[in-house]
């Protein structure tokens, strides 16, 4: 039982014929998202992009991970680290905009310096005029902070913290499942990524995602071929979950063309398709064909920004066609801003329990829920 | 430094010219009246040139390391 005046988690945690959702306050309140940081965003492996953003060495790109400034850099070396965007001297943002970065990443403020890799190469004037270097500034300790990251799927994912198993271990049953598209993945690039703002908090587009009951409401498109009876339920409490089709049935451009397939797939992905969400914040989506990942960006407990990217198994695509499919998905994806916004209003009913689920169809979101509340309970445990 | 260099690295500043501003403040160095003028206008063309990834920026680097101006 929580000792936390904030909210209580343990209807959350019974079984889906009993259980409740989440009370209003993780969706509204400024000191429970604040929480969240803490238990849900740090100490896990959370994505903040896709290597896409940072395509050529020296590509740089600021990002706020929840309040937190960071920022992503394709070094010289090839390598792309993630660093706190913040300089070692007087605190200052190191990166506003995403820019390329040929040689040292310059403060604007006092022009301290740092390489690719984090560290400190010049401390201008610091011993005072066109004195360069001071006994008490020891540059080897004055490094950039770099944040412990990872790319799969396309995505880079930071554990802030530090401390979270690494990522291969934490999300090891995941990576096993789709382990038939550990393959170059290509981004299409500028015509395959779009943003769509939702004025709702985070969870909810997250619990949206993770069922398919909605799909026949919410997308009546999908009937004709994709039926609610298509679709099987993704279940493993702790780790994820999402929703699965048999019929995933590939676009095809107005000659017949279609997108290359991933190789040496299994006879599964002919027609299946499946949806997980890495929690907290990423949502994948795997395909013959393609594969999409939407970043989720909190901006507050009622603003998500949703960064939607599209991967292929070529980099000879066509454009027509790439077109085509993101605007085909852009489509999917705004249909359900109505549903997530429409219960980010609800959430203003003073006494609303966390609604129910369907035995049969909610799983996959109550595991969400539970995801939350275990890691909201043992944060508060701590405390 | 002369009003015309000193016009010159306003409108490279102002023009976000890094490859101008390593040549300009080099220059500045140059005709500087003072070792510490010249150390002063060095390091900016240091920054600038090691912010530029230039290949200059070692050779300035040392240069300011021989004037007892950096470490080595």
């Amino acid at each position: 039982m929580s000792s936390s005046p904030l909210t209580d988690l343990s209807a959350v945690q019974q079984s889906v014929e009993t259980a409740r959702g989440l009370l209003n306050a993780h969706y509204t309140d400024p000191a429970v998202f604040a929480e969240e940081r803490e238990a849900l965003w740090f100490p896990t492996w959370a994505g903040i992009g896709v290597a896409a953003d940072v395509p050529e060495p020296g590509d740089a790109k600021p990002v706020d991970f929840v309040g937190v400034p960071l920022f992503i850099l394709h070094g010289r070396d090839g390598q792309i680290r993630v660093f706190q965007n913040i300089c070692r001297h007087r605190g200052m943002i190191l990166v506003t905009e995403p820019r390329k970065i040929e040689g040292a990443i310059r403060c604007p403020y006092h022009s301290w310096c740092y390489s690719h890799q984090g560290k400190l190469v010049a401390t201008p004037h610091v011993g005072g005029p066109g004195q360069n270097a001071h006994a008490a500034i020891n540059r080897d300790e004055l490094g950039l902070i770099e944040v412990r990251s990872h790319i799969w799927m396309g995505v880079i994912f930071v554990n802030l913290s530090g401390d979270a198993p690494a990522f291969a271990d934490q999300h090891a049953d995941l990576i096993a499942r789709w382990a038939e598209f550990d393959a170059p993945l290509h981004h299409g690039g500028a015509d395959s990524t779009f943003q769509l703002l939702c004025h709702t908090n985070w969870k909810l587009a997250v619990e949206n995602y993770c069922e398919s009951y909605h799909l026949p409401w919410v997308h009546p498109g999908l009937n004709s071929y994709s039926r609610l009876e298509d679709h099987y339920n993704i279940e493993e409490p702790g780790k994820f979950s999402g929703q699965g089709t048999l019929v995933y049935r590939q676009i095809k451009g107005d000659d017949g063309t279609t997108f290359p397939d991933f190789p040496d797939l299994s006879e599964k992905w002919d027609s299946g398709g499946e949806y997980l969400t890495v929690a907290p914040n990423v949502m994948l989506g795997v395909q013959r064909d393609h594969v999409f990942a939407i970043v989720l960006e909190p901006r507050g407990p009622t603003e998500t920004l949703e960064h939607v990217h599209l991967l292929y198994a070529s980099d000879q695509t066509s454009d027509a066609l790439r077109a085509k499919n993101a605007a085909q998905w852009k489509e999917v994806f705004v249909e359900d801003i109505g549903v997530v916004e429409g219960m980010q209003a609800a959430r203003g009913a003073p006494g609303f329990d966390g609604g129910r689920f369907s035995p049969v169809m909610d799983g996959p979101t109550l595991i969400f829920h539970q995801w939350v509340a275990g890691r909201l309970a043992e944060y508060r445990a701590r405390a | 430094m002369s009003g015309d260099l000193d016009a010159r690295l306003l409108a490279a500043h102002a023009a976000g010219d890094s490859a101008a501003l390593v040549r300009l403040y080099s220059d500045a160095a140059d005709a500087a009246a003072s070792e510490d003028a010249a150390g002063f206008f060095l390091t900016h063309a240091y920054i600038f040139a090691l912010e530029l990834g230039a290949a200059e920026a070692r050779q300035i680097r040392a240069r300011l390391v021989r004037m007892g101006r950096d470490t080595g």
